[in-house]
Formats: C-alpha cells, structure tokens, sequence
C-alpha cells in the first residue's frame, strides 16, 4: 500500500517535471513563431499572410517539439521504462503466453545450466597441476590391468632413456591403512616416487617435499599428509611438521602437508603420501617387478603422438621382457591425464550435453514461433502505431524490450530451476561419478545462462521485429506473411525432428536398463543380506587370527534364528571385486601348453561351502564342497560351466587336477556350477573358478564378506547381525547390505543416465507439442474466413478435418523422417552405454515414431476440431 | 526569407555557429537564427527542426545556461548565454574549425592543380 503511493507520487512528479519541460519547449516555439510572424508583418504583409508564412517556415512543429524534448538526458530511460510498462501491461493482458514462454525458457535454461555445472566439472575443470595440458599418463595396457601401467623390470629403463619427457615419475597405488594413534582412523596411503609432486607441479603448502635419501629402501620413515587429514586430526596446526604419527603401529615423520586441493592424477582418495622407496636395481632386475603408474610432464611443444612415436625404443624393450605369448595383447599408450581421469564418463557428459542443447533448441524455437503468432495477430496493432507516428527504430525497440523482459524472467527462473535440478541430480547420483558432488553453480555459467536468454532475445525480438508493419495490416485483411507461416512450419519440422532423436535415445537406453533389470544374474539376491568386514592390520596381523575372527563370526551368525546357511567367501559377484589371472598359465596335466595369447582372464574367488546354498549357485555336475572337506588337506576346486566349456571340451572335468597358477599346488575339481555374473551388470563374464576356503590360515586375508540367507526381514536381521559381531569384537568396522542393494548399487549409474535422458526426452517432446500445437490452431485460426466460405459453397465437417489434418500431417511426416534418419545416424554414439540393444534397434525406432506420431496427432487433432466447428455465418461476417 | 541560395550546413558546424552567436550576447531561439541568417548574408539558414534540439542538446552539455526574461517587445523569451564551458568549446571548436578549413583547402587546392 505504502509502496504503492510512494511510487505514484514518484510518477506524478517525474510526469509533471515531464511535463513542465515540454511546456516550456512549447512556450519557447511559440515565442518564435510570434517573432517570425512579426518579422513578416514588418516586411508589409497582412497579419494572417505573416502568421500563415512563419508556420509555413518553421516546418513540422510536432517534430520539432518531439526532436527537442528527446534532447533530454533521461530521455532513453525515459521511453525504456514506458516500453517495460508498456510491456508488462501487454503480459498482463496476455498472462497465458507470457507465462508459457517464461516458463518454457526457464526450463530449457535451468536444464542446460544443470546439466552444463555437472559436465563443466567433469570435462572443462582446469586440473591442479601446472600446466596440467603437458602432464600425461603413460604405459602399457595388456589384459591383465585395465588401466596402463608399467613394471619395475623396465619402468628405469624408461625414465633413463625416454626423449619426449621433462621428467617421468610413478606412483604404485593407494592402500588401505591405519592411523593407530590416540584417534584411530581408516586411511588410503598413497606410495609415490620422489620426483612425483615436482613432476605434477605441486608443492606442499607447509614443510617440504621428500628428499632423495627418503625415497630408498630402509631410508627415513616420513610423510606427507592431506590438507582434509590435517584439518580433521590435528586442527590445522602447523606443530604438526616433524611430529611423529603412528600408521600400521609403525612411527612416520610428517614432513609436510599437501594443498587442499591435492589429488592423486588417477583420482584415488588419497590422505597420506609416503615415498615408494623401491629397491631400483632389485627392480631393474626383477622379472617382472612391481606394477607401477607412471606419469610424464611433455617438453615443451611436444605433442602426444610424438611423444608416442619418440617412446617406441623403450617400448620395444618393455615387449621384450613380456612372455613371447602375450607380446600381441600389449600396446604402448600415452594419453593426456584429463583423460585418464574422464574416460568412463567422457560419453556420458558429452550425450548429456548433446541432449541439453537439443532440449535448448527446441525451446528456443517453441519461443519463437510463439513470440511470431504474438507479433503478427499484433500486425494492426503495429500499424497503428507506424500511422500515428511511431518510427521504425521505436517500435524495433519496443519489441526487443519485450523480447528481453521475458528473456530475463526466463533467466531468473532458469537459475533458479537449475539450483534445484542440481540438488536433485547430486541427491540421486550414484556414488563413483567423479565430480558430480562438488558441482554447483558458479557465475561462469550463471552468465552462461543470461548470454543464452538475452541471445534467444535478441533472436525472438527480431523475429517480430521485423515483420513490417504495412499499411495494409490496417484493413485487417492479411494476418501475418507467408514466408513467416514457412518459417514457423519450418520450426515445427525442426523440433519434430529433435524430438525423435531424443526419444531415441532415451528409449534405447531406458530398454538397455530394462534388459539389464531383468537378466539372471546366476544368483539369488532376494533374501541375503551380505556382512562386510575389513580387519584392521594392528590387531589382527596375522592370518591365523583373521581366520579366527571369520570362523567365530560364521558360526555366530549360524546361531541366529531364522538364518539358514552362511557362506564366507573374499569376494561377491555381480560387481567385478574378484581376484583375476590369465586363462593360459592354467595348466592341466597331460596338456601342452598354448603357445599364443593370454586368453584372457579367468575370475577366481575363495569360498566356504555353504556360499553356493547361501546365493543359490546351482552345481550342475559332480557336487558341492562339503563341511567335511574344510579339515582335510586336499586342494578342492569347483568351477563354472563357462570354465569348464573351455577347459574340457568334450570331456568330463569331474576328477580332473588343475594348477590355475605356477605357484599353486595342484587342485581337483569337483564340481561345475552354474554361471554368475562377475563384471558388474553390463561387463562381459569371465569365466570363473571357486577355490575352498579350508580351516587353514594360508586361506584366509583381511577381508571377507559373509552371505546370510534369511527367512526374516533385512531389518529385523541386520541389528542382531550387528550385535553378534560387536560380541566379537566391538571395534571392527561392520557394513551391512541386503543383496538386492547391492545388485541395485550397480544399476544406479545406468539408471541415472536413463532418468536424465528421459527426463531431456519428455521435456523436449512436451515443447515440441506445444509447438507443433501452437502452429497448427495458429494456420487453422488464420484460414478461417476461407472454411468459412468453404462452408457456404458446401464443404462439410470431415473436408474441413481434412483440410486441417493435411497440414499438420505434412509436418509431422517430414519432421519424423528427419529425426529418423538423424536417430540412425547420432544413437550410433551411444553404442557403448546400451548393454543387449543395438543403437539401431527396429523395435524401438518403430515405437519411437508411433509414440511420436500419435502424441503429435493429438496435438493437431485438438485445433482441426475447433476448425470444423467454424459457424460459416460468423466466419463469412469476420470476413 | 528565400530558401534559394542556402547551403546545406556541414555536419556539426551548427554547434559551433550556435556558441559563437551567443558569444557577443544573450540571445533567444529566433535571435540566433536571425543572426547567423544575417551574418552569412542568407546564405544560411537554419531550420527550427535543427536549431531548437541543437540548443537544448548544448544546454544539457553545459555549454550554454537558459532564463526566461523579457524580450525586447516585452515578450516572454527563452534567453541562451554562454557558459565557462562553452567559451572552452568554442575555443576548441573555432581551433579545430581552422584546422579542417586548411586542411580541406589543401586538399582542394591540390586537386584543381591536377585538373
């Protein structure tokens, strides 16, 4: 109310003032032509003849006053704030287009600045390292690792005699270990060579780096702790420097702390740094010695593939120490550490990016044609106020403010919609997508978001802008111009065709999920609740005593009511933690060996009997591992189909003896069970072989999961699992999971690409009908004069439906065959996210197109009906 | 009045003309026009369309102040006077006015040597 009046009087004053000034201008134009006209008199003409001539002089008056008047510095403000009122009254009246096309921006631009934070994070985020663009990963990538490594048989050869580097240094990978202090914590060590944070460009923010003596073996024990470490456990204090701290119950000196936004180069959580003090001739000597990753600093003006061809030499030597069968699967790589980091979700964050844009050129469009209806059912509007005195660039200007008043709105509320999409997205994100917690908005994308308005602004503004208001729009005759209708039919086309890509997409990758739901896993994951446990190294240091606390554990959990078997085993499909060797080092007695290829790798796990009763692992020959078999000494084995397929074609593996490895001893199989999947849900199954878990220390580690099956509840079951190991022991850290989670666990990445992609899809498809919708009653509201007469000259209903349908039909048709052959071209792409689904699936396309067509028929059919309903007599009088 | 022999004023000059009208005195709209019609010996003449925007233009610059006060027949008038800034301006402008007349004439000169 206040407000309000405030404001009024401030319009009455600025109106007053306004208006004061063009009296003045008045006043002083008249005084002129009352001297003119004096002038005249004087010179012997009659009063009216002088009057008549000083008007005649002075010109167009209105223009004059107007001309002086604008002169004023506020004058651009001025007619700003008259076109925003202006503006803002027309939405008023007109709240549903406003609101539509607000509406539409915002969710266009809350979707692509969501999406554009996540994936900025992922692929565009400068890397903490000097000049991170030189820094690489270098290697070799065989079968056996997935990610390129080098080994300490040849990784000194290849720092001594590498060109292409300023320097190569290596890592051998983050552990688990133990803070066992006063404040005990489960921490990852990192072991690092020397030379690594200098290659890297980082420097610790207090203390120093490690010295060459400390990076040998039985040098000075020292560290380097996390920033996060040296928050949480010693508050920041710099009394930390030199402090001893106890890791694994042995004293290590802190030499200093890392930045705060120190990371490993492969991503691994990384809270303590400690040299790898490698023996280097043992190493040069060792066959094939240590696995390491190794990371390279380029020289300047180096590029990666000639820092590749530069490698060859030492490459070569590395193949020369491989085993001559294993030479061909072994290949050199060096690639940027931006993409060593990336690699598994570079797609993902570029078809997202893709979709969002798609998203965003629908809209677009959607606004567009929606401000061109607008602009031209405004025409007589328009030339009205060409007549009455409007200039051109006046009624350009009012547009665009138009154009940009809503483009802002949208903006606002797109920031807005994108805070909350990127709650939304981090809340449902599965764990393991690098980045994707620490995204959020920042004022790069923010301003993103408002160059992408004010550009569609500019773009919709002069749309309607220039469409010229012709005298002839006065006679109301002519409602908007052809090429205008072309253009608007063209949108339609385009976003027919977006849409199909998009539905494409997300169809194909909702039946990829759906394929990978409902796949037989070989297991039971209903009614299993799986105990994981990982034993610390200070109490619990040697393998008798892990074996113990498993074993009292299992016959703990046996006790419970309502469990029927327990199974003990290192590992548990589907996900793919399991131990791995080549399939070509098994050897089978009487057998010779294979002379080319490492055959690829053959999974392996260690197992109690009752883990196939537990996970209702069916054994389809011979039989299971008994109780009894647990004190024997004999090395008994049972292996999968697919194992068993290979290994014994044709020939019964019941009995057989094996050696999986040369340095195991000899086993007998005695079973084969059915297949399981162990790479995670959409990986290709290694075959796979179970190894008994005998009351023997030599068969037991630190970790082990326990598999319940139970008739009872997850949540009755867990807290007396819980309180049974705590009984135990009160100290180790239990995890508890019902099965059906963790299968689930392994979805949630697909299901969260499937849900943004629909999610992009619906949106897209939602605008593109609301476009193809505006269009179609716009055409069918601009032919009506002509159904009228149609009408009167006898046309019935079903001709006008007709008349109406064609049209739409044209544009769907053309729009449809576009997207298809867009579909086929792009979900090639997606390839390699779609697990039992080809990209060029027929089934789906076909439903793609139906879906769509039908959608789109609807949204024609709506304003045809309303076209047959045309009285003639009202339309005939209209005309 | 004819408008016969006028001459179309280069872009800008009006400015100038405008200051050094209202150099010798104060002055209102018509008066300016009158003087500089005089002075050029009508070979100028100014269009209200132009000479009115260009003194409100100027006043709002601060190169010349307004007050209304009685014309010579006792009429209300309009008074334009120069201001400290204007006499600058129009020192620079009569400066940069000779600068360009040289230099057109220069330019002028060399061409009918080549005719």
């Amino acid at each position: 109310m206040k407000f309000r009046e405030h404001m009024t009087r401030l319009r009455f004053f600025v109106s007053r003032r306004a208006n004061k000034q063009l009296r003045d201008i008045d006043e002083e134009l008249k005084f002129h032509l009352e001297e003119a006209s004096r002038f005249y008199v004087a010179a012997g003409k009659t009063d009216r003849d002088a009057w008549r001539q000083a008007l005649i002089d002075f010109g167009a008056a209105t223009y004059t006053r107007e001309e002086t008047y604008r002169q004023r510095p506020g004058w651009l403000l001025e007619t700003l704030l008259q076109d925003i009122r202006y503006a803002l009254r027309g939405f008023r009246r007109g709240p549903a287009f406003s609101l539509t096309v607000i509406a539409t921006l915002a969710l266009a631009i809350g979707a692509t600045t969501a999406v554009f934070s996540v994936v900025d994070r992922i692929l565009f985020r400068s890397l903490p390292y000097a000049d991170a663009d030189r820094l690489v990963s270098v290697g070799l990538t065989a079968p056996i690792i997935p990610q390129e490594f080098l080994l300490g048989g040849s990784y000194f050869v290849w720092r001594d005699n590498q060109k292409p580097f300023e320097s190569l240094t290596s890592e051998t990978g983050v552990e688990a270990c133990d803070l066992t202090e006063h404040n005990p914590a489960r921490l990852s060590c990192a072991s690092v060579e020397g030379s690594f944070l200098p290659t890297l460009g980082i420097s610790p923010i207090l203390g120093r780096n490690f010295l060459p003596e400390e990076d040998r073996p039985n040098g000075p024990s020292v560290a380097l702790i996390s920033y996060s470490l040296w928050q949480s456990h010693y508050g920041l204090d710099s009394g930390i420097l030199n402090r001893l701290i106890t890791i694994d119950g042995h004293s290590v000196r802190v030499i200093g702390v890392l930045p705060k936004d120190f990371e490993m180069p492969a991503l691994e959580a990384a809270d303590v740094v400690r040299p790898q003090a490698l023996d280097e001739s043992e190493q040069r000597k060792a066959d094939p010695g240590r696995v390491m990753y190794a990371f390279a600093r380029l020289k300047p003006g180096i590029t990666i593939s000639q820092a590749k061809a530069q490698l060859q030499p030492v490459f070569n030597y590395s193949l020369s120490l491989a085993p001559a069968p294993f030479r061909k699967e072994v290949h050199l790589r060096v690639r940027s550490v931006r993409d060593r980091q990336i690699e598994d979700v570079r797609l993902m964050a570029w078809v997202l990016l893709g979709s969002v844009i798609a998203v965003l050129s629908i809209a677009c469009a959607n606004v567009t044609s929606l401000m061109m209806a607008r602009g031209s059912s405004r025409n007589r509007e328009l030339a009205v106020r060409a007549a009455l005195g409007a200039s051109r660039v006046r009624i350009v200007r009012q547009t665009m403010t138009e154009a940009l008043l809503l483009s802002l709105a949208g903006a606002i509320a797109g920031c807005g919609l994108a805070e909350i999409l990127l709650q939304i997205a981090v809340a449902i994100a599965p764990a393991g997508l690098p980045f994707l917690n620490k995204a959020q908005l920042d004022a790069r994308i923010v301003l993103f978001a408002v160059m992408t308005a004010l550009l569609c602004g500019i773009l919709f503004g002069l749309g309607t802008a220039l469409q010229t208001p012709r005298a002839s729009a006065l006679s109301a005759r002519s409602m908007g111009s052809a090429s205008n209708a072309a253009l608007r039919r063209a949108l339609v086309v385009g976003q027919i065709a977006v849409s199909m890509l998009l539905l494409s997409a997300s169809m194909l990758l909702l039946r990829s999920f759906w394929n990978l739901q409902r796949q037989n896993l070989g297991l039971q994951s209903s009614g299993v609740a799986s105990v994981s446990i990982a034993l610390g190294t200070q109490h619990y240091d040697t393998r008798e005593k892990q074996m113990q606390f498993f074993l009292r554990s299992e016959a703990a959990l046996r006790r419970l009511p309502g469990v029927r078997a327990v199974g003990v085993s290192d590992s548990l499909p589907p996900g793919g933690e399991h131990h791995d060797q080549i399939y070509s080092v098994i050897e089978v007695p009487g057998r010779p060996r294979p002379v080319s290829g490492t055959g690829g790798m053959v999974a392996w796990r260690w197992v109690t009997p009752e883990y196939f009763k537990a996970l209702d692992i069916h054994i389809l020959e011979g039989r299971n591992f008994t109780e009894q078999d647990r004190t024997s000494s004999d090395h008994l084995l049972v292996m999968s189909q697919a194992l068993a397929a290979r290994l014994f074609v044709n020939e019964d593996p019941i009995g057989r003896s094996i050696r999986p490895t040369p340095n195991d001893p000899f086993y007998t199989v005695i079973g084969v069970a059915t297949d399981v999947k162990n790479a995670g849900l959409s990986g290709v199954d290694e075959p796979e072989f179970y190894r008994l878990r005998r009351d023997v220390a030599e068969d037991w580690s630190q970790d082990s999961v326990l598999t319940v099956e139970t008739s009872l509840a997850a949540t009755a079951i867990t807290p007396w699992i819980r309180s049974q190991i705590a009984q135990i022991d009160g100290t180790v850290p239990v995890e508890i999971e019902s099965m059906s989670e963790r299968v689930n666990k392994l979805a949630d990445r697909p299901r969260f690409e499937t849900a943004l992609l629909s999610f992009f899809a619906s949106t897209g498809l939602i605008m593109a009908l609301i476009g193809i919708y505006g269009v179609t009653s716009f055409m069918a509201a601009r032919r009506k004069p002509e159904i009228g007469v149609r009408m009167a000259l006898g046309a019935n209903r079903v001709d006008i439906l007709r008349l109406i349908l064609r049209e739409g039909m044209s544009l769907l048709i053309m729009g449809g065959l576009l997207g298809l052959c867009g579909s086929l071209l792009l979900t090639q792409l997606l390839k390699s996210l779609l697990f039992n689904i080809g990209p060029r699936d027929p089934v789906t396309l076909t439903c793609v197109a139906l879906l769509l067509a039908v959608v789109v028929l609807v949204a024609i059919l709506i304003p045809a009906r309303k076209a047959m309903r045309v009285d003639p007599c009202e339309a005939l009088r209209c005309e | 009045m004819a408008a016969n022999h006028t001459s179309d004023l280069l872009q800008g000059t009006l400015d100038v003309l405008i200051l050094k009208t209202l150099a010798l005195e104060p002055m209102h709209g018509w008066g300016v026009a009158l003087r500089i019609q005089q002075l050029s010996k009508e070979a100028l003449q100014i269009g209200q369309g132009s000479l009115y925007p260009a003194l409100h233009r100027l006043e709002y610059r601060g190169w010349i102040q307004s007050e209304w006060a009685n014309s010579e027949n006792n009429r209300r008038a309009k008074f334009y006077s120069l201001t400290m800034a204007g006499k600058r301006q129009l020192e620079a402008e009569l400066e940069n006015w000779d600068r360009m007349a040289e230099a057109i004439a220069l330019v002028l000169g060399r061409r009918q040597a080549a005719l």
